[in-house]
């Protein structure tokens, strides 16, 4: 097993493409095993709710954000075990 | 303390983009130096078309001459046309394999043609490297000039698409002044007439503006009879704090007797839902029951 830093995926390279958003749920729950896809956290931005997915099979060993905060596109969401 | 309640209801939720498929389309669009109204728009349907290989071309640039309220494209001045961009789009086309190209542009009110020429120039480059690759051209009004809109319908896109956005009581608060709600079924008519038994017409709107029921079927009604085939209906979703806010969430039992009503006044096709989007799966349009008659022109 390794650690793992899973930021926010970038939308694009285009200057108008969305760059962050609200954290709004924090979905996955600490040291429960996780597949590739399963829900990590629920993101708002001006237009939706985003459900950020898990990117790597694993486990989430700890988060980097909270509710309520503001996170921008390659900023940490959390730390996860992940295997090799 | 109690949890803040939601910002949107529990129907307006969508995965964030990622994976291999979207990271080879975000590399491509960039290596390309290509825009896409996914990005511009900030659609949330990017994830679910840019995962399935797919994108919607904005050509012309990323800078519209026109203003309207709701949408999130910068105004402005643009820059000059890129020359290249049809050779561009095409390679786009060939390494994404595309086998259905959907196309729109800005507004280009700084040139001659409106852009009508560029427009048409990608089409053919398309058409040089992907021949069985359809096409939706999803166009402006070219201020109603007639020899601008002959040159797009002439490049002959299997769907050609002028978005009318909104129902009439709200259009003047919504669009550009130099957009007008006749002007747009004065477009998609002339484009109906021109092209006879190819192709389809088709035309979109959004809901959750302020509109009422009745508003809804009057501009249903008023597309048919201008010659559309089809029509596309979504929820408008406010890009930014900026812009034009949202009345209403519609929710999806009330899109789904939109669609109803629209195929009882003839429509081809037709589609409604809070995340249907002018050009979201505008392939399966070429899939309807009656399609093929028109894609070859032997429809009548």
């Amino acid at each position: 097993m390794s650690a793992y830093t899973v930021t926010l995926p970038s939308l694009g390279d285009d200057d108008d493409a969305v760059n962050g958003g609200e954290v709004s749920a924090l979905l996955a729950p600490l040291g429960v095993e996780l597949a590739e896809g399963d829900d990590l956290l629920e993101l708002t931005t001006d237009k939706a709710a985003f459900v950020v997915p898990v990117p790597r099979a694993g486990t989430v060993s700890s988060w980097q954000v909270a509710e309520g905060d503001t996170v921008n596109v390659g900023q940490a969401l959390c730390l996860m075990e992940v295997s090799e | 303390m109690p949890a803040a309640a939601p910002r949107f209801p529990d129907w307006i939720r969508r995965p964030w983009p990622s994976g291999k498929s979207f990271e080879e389309v975000k590399q491509l669009l960039a290596g390309l130096d290509l825009s896409s109204v996914c990005q511009s728009a900030h659609c949330p349907n990017q994830s679910e078309c840019w995962g399935r290989g797919t994108a919607t071309f904005m050509v012309m640039g990323n800078v519209c001459t026109r203003h309207c309220t709701y949408c999130s494209v910068h105004s402005g001045r643009p820059d000059s046309l890129d020359a290249d961009e049809p050779a561009k789009v095409a390679e786009a086309v060939r390494r994404l394999n595309l086998a259905h190209v959907v196309l729109t542009s800005v507004t280009r009110d700084d040139l001659p043609d409106g852009g009508a020429n560029h427009i048409a120039a990608v089409v053919q480059a398309i058409r040089a490297v992907r021949p069985d690759s359809t096409i939706e051209l999803l166009v402006q009004d070219f201020c109603g000039e007639d020899d601008a809109l002959r040159t797009v319908v002439g490049s002959a896109p299997e769907i050609f698409s002028h978005n009318i956005e909104t129902v009439r009581r709200l259009h003047g608060s919504m669009r550009d002044r130099r957009f007008t709600y006749d002007g747009a079924l004065g477009v998609l008519r002339r484009a109906a007439e021109w092209r006879g038994d190819f192709g389809f017409v088709k035309s979109a709107f959004m809901l959750g503006c302020g509109e009422k029921d009745e508003d809804i079927d009057a501009t249903l009604r008023d597309l048919r009879e201008s010659g559309c085939h089809a029509v596309s209906i979504g929820q408008y979703l406010q890009p930014t704090p900026k812009h034009r806010a949202v009345q209403r969430f519609v929710p999806p039992e009330e899109f789904d007797a939109v669609e109803k009503r629209a195929y009882e006044m003839g429509f081809l096709f037709a589609v409604a839902g809070p995340f249907v989007r002018s050009s979201y799966k505008s392939e399966t349009l070429l899939a309807a029951p009656g399609a093929a008659a028109r894609l070859t022109g032997t429809s009548s």
